[in-house]
């Protein structure tokens, strides 16, 4: 019976911590964006955080309804279509901020690239499933082009930062799939050299491959004090408000730098700061940790999954909850360049809670399932 | 070699992860302990430094005051509107708004309001029911703000003086900007926490420094007297259609300047609307040539040297040789022989020509012209002092002996106006040279007094016994000579007058000056008073008609209003049988005849013209009641004008020539004895210039 599965082997203790941090970060919008200019109410934008968790939760009740089995057999239906809605997002949907990213459908934004992350994982799954051994270069070549196929089309958004999300993802699943470290470090050297290249190429004028433009979006990604007024700027505001929040912190709705509006994306990419500034040393090692404990538990249920597909697919949650986290972390301290990447659980964003749900969705169904039962098959 | 798909194989991976994770939130969390535990410190700094922005706070500027305390440059808070760009919506209706209700050019304010800039000044100094209306309209992105702002309440009044101060109470010129540092005061801080807005946030950090006021200036200026002065100084300019007029009054015993006025003129509080030109306080800027004025400096030299006496007896032929040039007299014809003191009384050129530069001698007279404080700054304090110039002897190569007569009668020097009054108040101090002063007290804003000026003296420059000597000259100037219309009754005027020719590009051209320099009351000074009247042109053009009467039109008020009793002395007092005769010289002819009439003596006019140049009996003489007075008159010549031909039959040769020559023209005589017949004929007109033929044939009384 599947109430009696659910209360004896879920994995209660991600289902805690992923609770703890969308507590946590219902607490942290609500203190970044009280007293935004232009909200209609103080509640406005942490009412519309927990309507949107309610979904997320859903959404993660929804992924374990179903065998996971059969959600990754279900796997080129899924991929398929958020392919396709990718491609309806470059062809239909609106410009803002110089980047077709959303799909508007009826009263809803939807961001078809983090649907895409999900289905990713489970298609990745779903091929590397399909055989014992991927730790060739044609393998690995054949993994890569699946995972580039949602890659490239969320490049041409364009969003950089969410495009190498799919190929963190990739290269966490080929690891667990077995391929050898030596492979992927390799081939992840190739592509960054392929990149420079691409770069020196078009700035020598020989052959147009990069814009001007985009040119300059990578010199400010790999060193955001090329612009000092943007980014820059953003990363410093970032560094002293967590700076000045010392050990203990300011406390709750006192971050002077958060409630003065010094810190710029305070509710989006920089919540973290937002975190370390009024929860100090203490929150926001706090903080830390339970991203630990939630990734552990990732760990500890890919390890005790009773199949292949059940571990990928508890890596593939892993690798995508891992480069959010760290990727977003360590922008707001100051140590990674400024992408757009949202901090999982935390910072405001229906789209990208709902997803992180459904991964953790497909985890938790992972580990379910994890022991054969009799009566049930 | 490749790996085996085994289960120690996935535990291997999934441990690698696993150390993968926490390398990573261990790196995270010590960057956390280095920017949060490290350097904590130094962010909650950057941070407060973020918020805390220290604005400025402008101190009250000092008040400048007259002498009794009366203000007359004040700081009073305005309002000034400004607009963020940036946040105005709706661009030509704020600007509609905003210039209907401050009264400006829509289409400027619109241009301000498209500006890329972060805030820009819309209007400052805004009256009081205009920002009302600014602040009542709520417009988005107009703001007000209060700043301390200068404020001249008597307008114009000594503005010459007071300079100007800019829109951030910087002194400019002026007093403004002599005494900036005792006005500025120290301007204090308000660090207050700002949002990154630059909004206050209320219950926030809070650190005000109060701003240390501005002192107060109290200067020498009365304010009443220096009112006097503008409105008679105003009037003389407009009447004379002079390019300007000058008047300052000194004190005579300190130095100070009790009246300092330029005119035209110019209000402080719109200074942007006058030129530069007019804001010059020229009084202590500029430098001119001073003409007969400057005869009281080779006078009181000579006599201190024991080089003339008042009674030494000199002949005034019209024109004297010396060092190679030739020095003319005013009047054709010359004044004929006469004592140094009247020499004096008629500014005979000839006669300060030789006492200058023989009597005296160049070394000597330097000497003198330097004690008195020429050719260097006053020390006065004001900024742009001029130095004027002299010539030390030798400098000059060629002609020096000429220069130095002619700076014997106030040619071929420069000096400023401040440097010629100053030099007479030493005349009228004993012989004792003050440095002028334009400031008398620095008070803190609640009145104690921080420091006072004592009177500075310089050095004497003349004997007491001098000086009073001259002073009964310069008397003589105005009772009996042509400084006449100076005189008020029982305030006995010393004075001298000076009918400057203007130098341009180191010609004299057509254009004169005419000035008065005047001590009153003469034997016991209580002021002393220069007028300078520039490019008058109304003829004539002399001092003793246009600038005498100026400084009568002030001083009279002026003592009255310091409370300097009116003495009459013995010669004025009117008595039975006899009657003193007037000095009716540079009057008015219908003036001279009205007064004759009025102590009841008779006239007769000699020559013709407007002014009366001389008279017989001569001024001060007692004469029965219902004498005949004869009144010589005289018109300043005017080149290229036609003047009536005078009558001179009858006449010597001497009389006739000195008659003719008086209204420019030139004489063709045949003939001797008396004059019989002349060409034109008395009464036509005739250019001035042209040649008068006069026949003469021997007195049939011989």
């Amino acid at each position: 019976m599947l109430e009696r599965r659910y209360l004896k082997y879920a994995d209660w203790p991600l289902v805690v911590v992923a609770l703890l941090l969308s507590g946590v970060g219902l607490a942290v919008v609500y203190s970044a964006t009280h007293n935004l200019p232009g909200a209609s109410s103080p509640y406005e934008y942490v009412i519309r955080q927990a309507v949107w968790l309610g979904v997320g939760l859903a959404a993660m009740v929804l992924a374990t309804l179903w065998d996971y089995r059969v959600i990754v057999a279900w796997a080129p239906y899924l991929l398929g279509f958020s392919l396709l809605l990718l491609v309806a997002v470059l062809v239909a949907g609106p410009v803002i901020s110089g980047a077709r990213r959303w799909l508007v459908i009826g009263p809803v934004n939807f961001q078809p690239s983090e649907l895409a992350k999900v289905t990713t994982v489970v298609a990745l799954a779903w091929l590397l499933g399909r055989r014992d051994d991927w730790d060739t270069f044609l393998a690995i070549g054949v993994a890569l082009g699946l995972a580039a196929l949602p890659t490239v089309l969320v490049l041409l958004e364009p969003d950089l930062g969410t495009s190498l999300t799919f190929v963190a993802i990739a290269f966490v699943m080929l690891y667990g799939a077995g391929a050898s470290a030596w492979r992927l470090g390799l081939l992840a050297g190739l592509g960054l050299l392929a990149l420079v290249a691409a770069v020196v190429v078009s700035r020598l004028g020989w052959v147009e491959i990069l814009k001007d433009y985009q040119i300059e979006r990578l010199v400010v990604f790999l060193n955001p004090a090329a612009a000092k007024y943007g980014a820059g700027w953003n990363v410093i505001q970032s560094m002293i408000a967590i700076g000045s929040g010392e050990f203990f912190g300011k406390g709750y709705l006192a971050g002077t730098q958060t409630q003065l509006a010094f810190l710029p994306a305070r509710h989006t990419d920089f919540v973290f700061s937002v975190i370390g500034e009024e929860g100090g040393f203490l929150g926001a090692s706090l903080v830390l940790f339970l991203y630990f404990l939630l990734l552990w538990r990732l760990l500890v249920i890919a390890e005790q999954a009773k199949d292949r597909e059940g571990r990928l697919l508890a890596l593939g949650v892993f690798g995508l909850v891992f480069f959010h986290t760290v990727v977003n972390i360590g922008m707001a301290v100051g140590l990674l360049p400024v992408t757009g990447l949202p901090l999982p659980f935390i910072s405001t964003g229906g789209t990208n809670l709902i997803t992180m749900f459904a991964g953790l969705g497909l985890a938790l169904n992972v580990s379910l399932r994890r022991k054969k039962l009799l009566f049930d098959e | 070699m490749r790996n085996a798909y085994t289960r120690a194989l996935v535990q291997r991976r999934i441990a690698f992860l696993f150390v993968l994770a926490a390398v990573a939130s261990l790196l995270l969390g010590g960057r956390l302990v280095y920017l949060q535990l490290l350097k904590g410190d130094a962010y909650r700094a950057l941070a407060l430094d973020q918020r805390l922005r220290p604005v400025p706070v402008l101190a009250q500027r000092g008040q400048i005051v007259d002498r009794h305390g009366s203000p007359l440059a004040v700081s009073i808070a305005s309002d000034a509107v400004y607009a963020v760009p940036a946040e105005v919506k709706d661009v030509p209706g704020t600007a509609r708004v905003l210039a209907q209700l401050l009264n400006l050019d829509p289409e400027r304010v619109e241009a301000l309001l498209t500006q890329r800039a972060a805030s820009v000044w819309i209007a400052r100094k805004v009256p009081p029911d205009q920002a009302q209306a600014v602040r009542q309209a709520r417009l988005p992105g107009i703001y007000l703000v209060e700043r301390p702002q200068r404020y001249y309440p008597h307008g114009q009044l000594a503005a010459h003086v007071l300079g100007i101060a800019g829109i951030d109470n910087q002194g400019l010129e002026g007093i403004e900007v002599a005494y900036d540092e005792v006005l500025r005061g120290v301007p204090g801080r308000d660090l207050a926490e700002r949002d990154a807005g630059g909004r206050v946030i209320p219950h926030g950090e809070r650190v005000y420094l109060p701003p240390e006021p501005g002192k107060n200036v109290v200067l020498a200026i009365d304010q009443v007297i220096q009112y006097i002065a503008e409105r008679e100084l105003a009037a003389a300019v407009e009447r004379t259609q002079s390019d300007f007029g000058l008047f300052v009054a000194m004190k005579p015993d300190t130095g100070e300047i009790l009246a300092l006025a330029i005119s035209p003129s110019f209000d402080p509080n719109r200074y942007q609307e006058f030129p530069a030109e007019v804001r010059r306080n020229r009084i202590v800027t500029d430098q001119f040539e001073p003409g007969s004025i400057f005869k009281i400096v080779t006078a009181t030299a000579a006599l201190e040297q024991g080089v003339v006496t008042p009674t030494d007896t000199f002949f005034d032929s019209g024109s004297i040789e010396i060092g190679g040039g030739v020095v003319r007299s005013w009047r054709p014809g010359g004044h004929g022989s006469l004592t140094f003191a009247e020499a004096v009384y008629v500014s005979s050129n000839p006669v300060f020509a030789l006492v200058g530069a023989e009597r005296l001698g160049p070394e000597t007279f330097y000497r003198y012209i330097r004690a008195y404080g020429f050719g260097q700054p006053t020390g006065i304090d004001f900024p742009g002092e001029a130095s004027g110039f002299v010539a030390a002897p030798g400098q000059i190569k060629h002609g020096e002996l000429l220069r130095w007569a002619n700076i014997g009668f106030g040619q071929g020097i420069a000096v400023t106006p401040i440097q010629m009054v100053r030099a007479a108040a030493a005349i009228a101090n004993r012989g004792v040279l003050m440095k002028p002063q334009l400031v008398r007290e620095i008070r803190e804003p609640d009145g104690t007094l921080i420091w006072a000026h004592e009177p500075e003296p310089v050095r004497q420059v003349i004997s007491p016994a001098t000086a009073a000597t001259f002073l009964e000259i310069l008397r003589g100037v105005v009772t009996e000579g042509s400084g006449a219309p100076a005189d008020i009754p029982g305030y006995p005027v010393a004075g001298k007058t000076g009918t400057a020719q203007i130098a341009e590009g180191g010609r004299y051209g057509d254009k004169a000056m005419a000035s008065f320099l005047g001590i009153v009351p003469y034997d016991r000074p209580q002021l002393v008073g220069l007028v300078m009247l520039y490019n008058l042109k109304v003829y004539p053009r002399w001092g003793g008609t246009n600038a005498a009467p100026v400084f009568k039109a002030i001083a009279e008020p002026v003592l009255e209003y310091l409370g300097v009793p009116r003495r009459y002395g013995a010669k004025e007092e009117p008595q039975d049988t006899l009657v003193t005769v007037p000095n009716l010289r540079m009057r008015e002819a219908a003036q001279a005849v009205e007064a004759l009439r009025a102590v009841g003596l008779l006239s007769r006019v000699e020559g013709s013209g407007q002014y009366v140049m001389d008279q017989t009996p001569k001024p001060g003489s007692r004469v029965p009641a219902g004498s005949m007075v004869i009144l010589h008159l005289i018109s300043e010549p005017q080149p290229g004008r036609s003047v009536p031909v005078p009558d001179v039959r009858g006449m010597g040769l001497r009389d006739a020539v000195a008659t003719l020559a008086g209204m420019g023209f030139e004489i063709e005589a045949t003939g001797s004895g008396v004059a019989v017949a002349q060409e034109p004929r008395p009464g036509a007109l005739a250019l001035y210039g042209s040649p008068v033929r006069v026949r003469f044939e021997a007195d049939p009384a011989f």
